[in-house]
């Protein structure tokens, strides 16, 4: 087997688990799981949004929770206060996001590096604290809850609608589905491409011809769309909107799902939010200082695996599937590659 | 097109605090020819590269390239004109291989906000990686990281980055700086072939490199021109010889 094709098996048993979760999780352990494995596919979403701008943009941002509430209070607020179905809701939420996203981004990624991180707290913070004192539409402290308006209606009274589990658990994988496969899309294209120069060599990307700037802001507003999408899923999920997930603290759990999954791979949110929200939900009731534990698991993946969890397994099948050899020093060294098609497969 | 001016730098300064690194520079370079820029160490000469390139604003001069006014222009829109350019330390994108680092640099011409577009179906992006890559004897090394790469093939690779956005003028800053007699000497070679159909800028301190592919040559000093001319006449030029090359012969 080549390591592709490892990886393309891989992501078929991902698929199917994911798939088959409300039957096949409840035969090992307690049926609160697939709830909490569709809560786990959301908040990945929220990794995934900050690995597009550490992982493949280079830029760390510590505000992407800002995003993920606007997505929230757009579907609360939309249903509570302003009576929107649950698609026209859904759509705020998203639309509010990324609105939000563009305008901090036209200001953020003028910068790099600590100053970027620092001013998307501070956007992050002055939206907390605004939707903490704005009582009459966030409700302040208590957050907005509001009750699930249907998807569809047929006739009188048959409706669909996520009060349903199994419509809600698949309403769930749909939307986190294709966020991914867009994601995906958008990676292995001119534009993905040009993101990754950005982060590689910015000064080097700009006298090539790329617009830096642009490109930035562009994963910018990529990024808060992807953290909008799992905001309102999970005011959806939660039928209810609260400040206290604009609050950093979010943004930066965020960060640790992505390095520990792996900054730079496809996949690596989902699986860094997996094992630390498992670890969360397993050991937080047994042992009230548990994040130490997390700590010491960020530092030795920081240390020894750099890339990740992702990027340990992509390593591994490559050594065990023959994938790349040691790089040879010099040109007369080298093998003769064989010409490819395009310019490198993507990595998952 | 011989004796047209494609760049013309009109009285260039550039103060960093108190410091003048540049106390406005006038000069012209003429197409088809090979230009050099020498002078000591701190003359300026890669403030005036990055002065021309759009990496630093400058305090006062306007820089025209092929007639037009580029001064204050964003450094890609600077490149998108046709100006390109190497760095006196070498910058690739080292986590890229060889190839990737070629095709980008192809595809930023044709555009690279197509994010519904696979990258692997740009045609000629990947035709004009393949044939640099081939033209520059990277193809062995195609597939392997930059960041792998002995220097001389960084060297090589930055190069390569550069024509790959199909340049009309190539401003090389120090472009055999750090290699080995062979790495020089294949350098050189590839230098000269290229200046026979691409207008090259090129500031180097080997001296004998320099005489030997130049046309031109200009000579900076404390931020100014001190002077310009054939490699034979800078060679008896006194002023030269003081502030430059010293009084020796085989400087």
């Amino acid at each position: 087997m080549t390591p592709a094709k490892v990886h393309r098996l891989g992501y078929v048993l991902f698929a199917l688990f994911t798939l088959t979760a409300p039957w096949v999780l409840p035969l090992f352990v307690d049926g609160f799981w697939v709830d909490i494995y569709s809560e786990m596919l959301i908040w990945s979403l929220l990794a995934a949004s900050v690995n597009l701008l550490f992982g493949y943009v280079g830029l760390l941002s510590f505000g992407q929770a800002l995003f993920f509430g606007m997505g929230m209070y757009g579907v609360a607020i939309g249903v509570a206060k302003i009576g929107l179905g649950f698609w026209p809701a859904f759509g705020f939420g998203i639309f509010l996001a990324t609105g939000m996203a563009l305008v901090a981004g036209i200001f953020a990624v003028r910068l790099t590096w600590h100053y970027f991180a620092i001013i998307t707290v501070v956007f992050s913070l002055i939206f907390y604290f605004t939707a903490l004192s704005w009582k009459p539409l966030t409700g302040g402290d208590d957050g907005l809850s509001f009750s699930m308006p249907p998807m569809f209606t047929f006739g009188e009274d048959n409706e669909i609608s996520l009060t349903d589990p199994t419509v809600q658990y698949y309403f769930i994988v749909t939307c986190v589905g294709l966020c991914y496969a867009l994601m995906a899309l958008v990676l292995r294209s001119p534009l993905g491409r040009a993101l990754v120069t950005v982060k590689e060599n910015d000064m080097r990307a700009s006298l090539i011809g790329l617009n830096v700037y642009l490109i930035r802001l562009t994963a910018f507003v990529c990024a808060g769309f992807l953290a909008g999408v799992a905001g309102s899923l999970f005011a959806f999920f939660g039928r209810y909107a609260s400040a206290s997930y604009m609050f950093y603290h979010v943004s930066g759990e965020a960060v640790v799902w992505a390095i520990i999954g792996g900054v730079g791979t496809l996949l690596g949110p989902v699986v860094g939010a997996t094992l630390l929200i498992t670890l969360r939900e397993e050991l937080s009731h047994a042992w009230e200082h548990y994040l130490i534990l997390v700590g010491v698991i960020v530092i030795l993946v920081v240390v020894f695996a750099p890339k990740g969890l992702g990027g340990l397994w992509l390593a591994l099948v490559n050594r065990l599937f023959g994938g790349t050899k040691a790089p040879p020093a010099r040109a007369e060294d080298a093998p003769r590659a064989t010409p490819k098609a395009g310019p490198g497969e993507e990595k998952p | 097109m011989s004796g047209q001016p494609i760049l013309e730098i009109d009285g260039i300064e550039k103060h960093f605090g108190g410091l003048a690194a540049l106390g406005g520079v006038y000069a012209n370079v003429e197409s088809g020819k090979l230009t050099a820029i020498i002078g000591p160490n701190g003359a300026g000469k890669t403030t005036l590269f990055n002065v021309i390139t759009g990496l630093l604003p400058p305090s006062a001069g306007r820089v025209r390239f092929l007639g037009e006014d580029i001064t204050d222009r964003p450094v890609h829109e600077i490149s998108r004109r046709g100006l390109a350019r190497t760095l006196q330390i070498k910058s690739v994108f080292n986590g890229m291989t060889v190839r990737e680092n070629l095709w980008i640099a192809a595809q930023s011409r044709d555009g690279v906000f197509k994010p519904f577009q696979r990258a692997s179906q740009s045609k000629r992006a990947n035709r004009v990686a393949d044939d640099l890559c081939e033209e520059l004897g990277l193809g062995p090394l195609a597939d392997q990281q930059a960041a792998n790469l002995s220097y001389g093939d960084i060297a090589l690779l930055e190069i390569g980055l550069a024509l790959a956005t199909e340049p009309k003028l190539l401003l090389l800053d120090e472009p055999i700086c750090g290699m080995g007699p062979a790495e020089t000497e294949q350098t050189v070679a590839k230098i000269r072939e290229l200046s026979q159909r691409i207008d090259i800028v090129i500031i180097e301190h080997d001296i004998e490199v320099v005489f030997d592919v130049s046309d031109e040559i200009i000579v900076m000093n404390l931020g100014k021109v001190l002077a310009r001319g054939t490699p034979d006449e800078i060679k008896s030029d006194a002023d030269v010889r003081t502030a430059y090359l010293g009084d020796d012969d085989d400087a």
